[in-house]
């Protein structure tokens, strides 16, 4: 149970930098987001695709990101969302630590075997 | 920033909002399904698939955004409120003249209030200082439509036959020679039954006071005060023996600082009583101030026990009052000595602040109109203020501000003003206070001071709040009204909205004027009233007349020759004192001293039913009092040392028992008897009439005793002077010690210090109505200059076209002030209604004048009138000299 819980933590985290990601470039409504991530990590990461909604209401809860009703060309109302500038302050600590993590990690894996010396 | 605001969405938004989501999303994956081939029905399914549990999901972002919604909204009215504290606090800043002017309005009203609410405090709010105070009662007979002490038997049948109480304790009010530490010093005292501190349930400070049948005959319990005062606090003091009547006594107890305890009087009052307490005498009964050693426990007749009784659980005071009427009346039936006495109870509130409870409502009713035109002065001063910011609202409304949010913001400006108010009104409250407590009659909250509690500042706040909502909310409303109908770029003045704001300024007005008539009106009645009470002709000449009072104690007091003796002697060494003209003495002084009565049978009229006999004062006097007090001799002689107890007993009346007794006839000659004596009395001589109850009371039947004939151990002692009598004071002083040092000299005062205590309560009320009722105009005043002055300000540009096309100066004025004198005539006719609806309540509070006087309504209608006027003249006037061109450019 606990490790399913750490999983599904590390999840969402990193669904949340995601959304906040495929912000960046400009507003977007959900499914929008939910096909960038389909296609950026060409569906390595699956995602239920439901879950991406709490994930974005608590982001705009936090005020990370902000919401404007639009109409569709199809005549319908779409929920759009924008990155704030809190938002993309989050966005850039999450890159970072996450370049930092990545890297240890990357130089952890490639080492070689230890000196004797050590 | 706050309205508008899409985001703060009701409920069901929240939940129609994820729905529309959820199946947009749904849509557009089912049309990128289908367009990758899948057929309409595999699309949708896979599309639900891949979303995962629908439900689930929309239920968690609803509460995500429920949540988040609940949040801003706290925050954002919390927000709000800051914004507005901080802008009020700011606009008033950047005003400091019209925020000076207001506050200062705001702490007269509200100190006002504070104040006299901190007398109502202790006399109707504040628990008493013992346990469960509400529930004791004090027992009293009933006689002839008044309160009378209980006889000594009748105390004992009520105590043991009522079932109402579950304690009961008798007090005599006496008074003890204290000697030994300093000078010999008179001390007020009570010896009360052993139940006594058991029934008040009253805790000492220090040692223990005596209990219910566990009395040694011997203690004494100090209070506070005295142990202070006497033995410099002396922590040890109990256990140490101090000299009462030359007679040993070890002090047991002293009672708490707190432990306020008045003279227990049929006439209810806070008086500060006694000092001391010792325990009864025999038979668990209060000693007798005449004899304390006498055992009374079989005595009937001497009516000298008041009595202080608990209420059992579980019954009101009007159940135990019908239970003891009928215990009363039984006893009454047993005991025809008793005669037609009934007995009744009175709560304590009643007993210790019951005449207070009337003059309090009158003064509460005085300030809080005091407030009502402090409100508003400051309603017209915001609604003033308001008419110059329109603009400056109006911008706000533009700006998307709601009506409610812009109400809102007014409200508060107008409770941040109103609580500076009453900060500033606490200050003047707490000074007020002491005044107050200081000023105040001794029979009126007694020696309790004024405490500034937790009742009192939540009153101060309460009533701060409402007259920020109360003189906030008209300009407010108004004014946010305004901003919503007048245009952005509108430049002139004269909008509708001025004209709106005319007409509350007008009714404003009048209202002023009307509650300043009503507070006039009751100042006249009262200063009238009270002079009138000073001129009254009293029956005797207070003036160079010194006066005090002699205790005797151990061997002097030991047989009635013995004190007549002394006071023989006394009296014939002041006479010889330099200055002094003629020297009397009395067992009590008229007007605000003791008081005696009796009941009697004059000759030859048939005695009525037994109980029911007329009544009247009783006095002992000296040969020559009524010559030094100034009292006329009408016919016969004056008491003689020749009338002594073996000579036939005399007696002098006054004119008007001379009247009730033997219309018609020659008084003198005549004789009467004491109802509980057998022996009749001869009338030697008539006296003039002397109101002994006070200035305001009638002069009753009064009967004169010799004391040689029958005597008391303490006589008060009047001496008339040549000239200013606290001159000869201290020859009085060395005469008396020469005589006996170890007496001690009571109460030396002038008669004329002494009659003013007696109309210390009269000219409290006069003097606070008067100065409230004097401040309620002034500040009526004010406003009135102040809105009028507004009035025609905003009237110039009117006025210079006017004076333009011909029209005279003295016209103009005289517009104008037949304008302010219809609103002066509609505020005077309202304010005299008023006044004559309430002239009621005040009724029994005035002497010599009736509340509804039409001398002293004329003079303030005409009076208010006039000033009214003169506060529309000087403004119309400084509004015509301004150069007519520069307005009308």
């Amino acid at each position: 149970m606990s490790e399913r819980q750490t999983t599904v933590d590390l999840l969402q985290g990193t669904l949340a930098t995601l959304i906040l990601k495929s912000l960046s470039w400009g507003p977007l409504h959900g499914y929008g987001i939910a096909r960038w991530i389909e296609q950026v990590t060409e569906d390595e990461l699956l995602v239920e695709e439901g879950s991406l909604y709490p994930a974005l209401h608590r982001l705009q809860a936090r005020a990370l990101v902000s919401s404007q009703w639009t109409i569709s060309e199809t005549n319908r109302r779409v929920r759009c969302y924008t990155l704030t500038e809190q938002g993309r302050q989050q966005l850039r600590a999450e890159l970072s630590r996450w370049e930092r993590f990545s890297v240890a990690v990357t130089r952890a894996l490639q080492a070689r075997r230890p000196s004797k010396a050590l | 920033m706050t309205s508008g605001r899409p985001d703060r969405r009701i409920w069901r938004d929240i939940r129609a909002d994820a729905d529309d989501e959820i199946s947009y999303h749904l849509e557009m994956r089912e049309r990128d399904l289908i367009a990758r081939g899948l057929s309409p029905a595999e699309a949708r399914a896979e599309a639900r698939r891949r979303f995962g549990s629908i439900e689930h999901i929309a239920r968690e972002v609803r509460s995500i955004d429920d949540h988040a919604a609940r949040r801003r909204r706290r925050t954002g009215m919390w927000t709000d409120f800051r914004q507005d504290v901080t802008y009020a606090w700011r606009g008033l800043r950047r005003a400091p003249a019209f925020t000076a002017v207001a506050v200062l309005t705001l702490a007269l009203g509200i100190g006002a209030n504070t104040a006299i609410f901190s007398v109502l405090n202790i006399a109707l709010l504040r628990p008493l200082p013992y346990a469960d105070g509400d529930r004791l009662v004090f027992v009293w007979n009933e006689h002839g439509g008044g309160a009378e002490p209980l006889g000594p038997g009748r105390m004992l049948d009520l105590r043991r036959q009522s079932t109402s109480f579950s304690g009961f304790a008798g007090i005599s009010h006496i008074s003890y020679t204290l000697t030994g530490s300093g000078d010999p010093e008179r001390i007020p005292a009570s010896s009360v039954s052993s139940s006594f501190f058991d029934v008040l349930g009253a805790r000492p400070l220090l040692g223990e006071p005596f209990h219910t049948d566990a009395a040694d005959p011997s203690a004494a319990v100090l209070s506070y005060a005295l142990w202070k005062r006497r033995f410099g606090g002396d922590p040890s003091i109990v256990g140490r023996t101090i000299v009462l009547n030359n007679r040993p006594r070890t002090v047991v107890a002293v009672m708490r600082p707190d432990f306020f305890w008045p003279t227990i009087g049929a006439r209810a009052g806070a008086t500060p009583g006694p000092q001391l307490w010792v325990p009864p005498g025999a038979g668990d009964i209060p000693r007798n101030a005449v004899d304390e050693d006498r055992d009374m426990t079989a005595n009937r007749n001497a009516g000298y026990l008041r009595a202080v009784a608990r209420l059992k659980p579980g019954l009101t005071a009007a159940q135990a009052n019908a239970e003891l009427a009928a215990v009363g009346a039984r006893i009454s039936a047993e005991h025809p000595e008793d005669g037609d006495r009934a007995a009744n109870l009175r709560p304590i509130r009643e007993q210790f602040f019951g005449p207070v409870e009337r003059p309090l409502f009158v003064l509460v009713g005085v300030v809080t109109l005091v407030l009502a035109i402090a409100c508003a002065n400051v309603a017209g001063l915001l609604l003033g203020r308001g008419a110059a910011r329109r603009r400056d609202l109006a911008l706000r409304r533009a700006l998307g501000a709601t009506r409610a949010r812009l109400v809102r913001q007014l409200l508060t400006e107008a409770t941040v003003l109103s609580f500076a108010g009453a900060l500033a009104g606490l200050l003047l409250a707490w000074w007020a206070s002491a005044t107050l407590a200081a000023m105040a009659p001794s029979d009126f909250i007694g020696d309790q001071t004024l405490p500034i509690d937790i009742r009192v500042l939540a009153f101060a706040l309460g009533a701060s709040t409402l007259c920020g909502l109360a003189f906030g909310a008209v300009p407010a409303l108004q004014l946010s009204r305004q901003a919503l109908s007048s245009a952005l770029g509108e430049g002139s003045v004269r909008s509708s909205g001025s004209r709106r704001a005319g007409r509350t300024r007008d009714v404003l007005v009048a209202v002023e004027i009307a509650v300043a008539v009503v507070l006039l009106v009751g100042s006249v009645l009262f200063v009238r009233s009270f002079l009138h009470l000073t001129r009254v002709d009293l029956g005797l000449d207070p003036r160079n007349l010194l006066t005090f009072d002699v205790n005797l104690t151990g061997d002097r007091a030991a047989n009635q020759a013995r004190q007549v003796q002394f006071y023989e002697a006394l009296q014939a060494r002041l006479a010889r004192v330099p200055g002094v003209r003629a020297v009397g003495a009395a067992v009590t002084l008229p007007i605000g001293g003791d008081d005696f009565g009796t009941s009697y049978v004059p000759e030859g009229i048939a005695p009525p039913r037994a109980g029911s006999e007329p009544s009247a004062g009783y006095q002992v006097v000296t040969p020559g009092y009524f010559a030094a007090i100034g009292m006329p001799l009408k016919a016969g002689r004056d008491v003689r040392l020749t009338d002594t107890r073996d000579s036939e007993p005399v007696v002098l009346i006054n004119e008007r028992l001379a009247r009730d007794a033997w219309p018609g006839q020659e008084a003198v000659g005549k004789r009467l008897r004491f109802s509980s004596d057998r022996e009749w009395a001869r009338v030697i001589g008539v006296v003039g009439d002397i109101r002994h109850l006070g200035p305001s009371t009638e002069p009753r039947p009064e009967i004169y005793q010799p004391d040689s004939q029958r005597s008391f151990p303490f006589m008060a002692f009047v001496v008339r002077t040549e000239t200013d009598p606290m001159a000869i004071a201290p020859s009085i002083r060395r005469a008396v010690a020469e005589l006996d040092p170890s007496l001690p000299l009571g109460g030396l005062r002038t008669m004329e210090q002494h009659l003013e205590r007696s109309l210390s309560k009269p000219r409290f009320f006069s003097t606070l109505v008067t100065a409230f009722g004097g401040l309620a105009v002034t500040l009526a005043l004010i406003g009135i200059y102040a809105m009028m002055a507004w009035s025609v300000s905003e009237r110039r540009q009117e006025f210079a076209i006017r004076l333009a096309l011909g029209a005279r100066g003295s016209a103009v004025i005289g517009m104008v002030l037949r304008q302010a004198l219809m609103l002066a005539a509609a505020g005077v006719a309202v304010g005299l209604g008023a006044a004559w609806i309430a002239s009621g309540v005040i009724a029994g509070m005035l002497y010599g004048i009736r509340p509804t006087d039409p001398s002293a309504f004329a003079l303030t209608a005409v009076g208010v009138a006039a000033v009214a006027l003169v506060a529309c003249y000087v403004p119309a006037r400084r509004a015509l000299r301004v150069d007519p061109v520069s307005l009308l450019r």
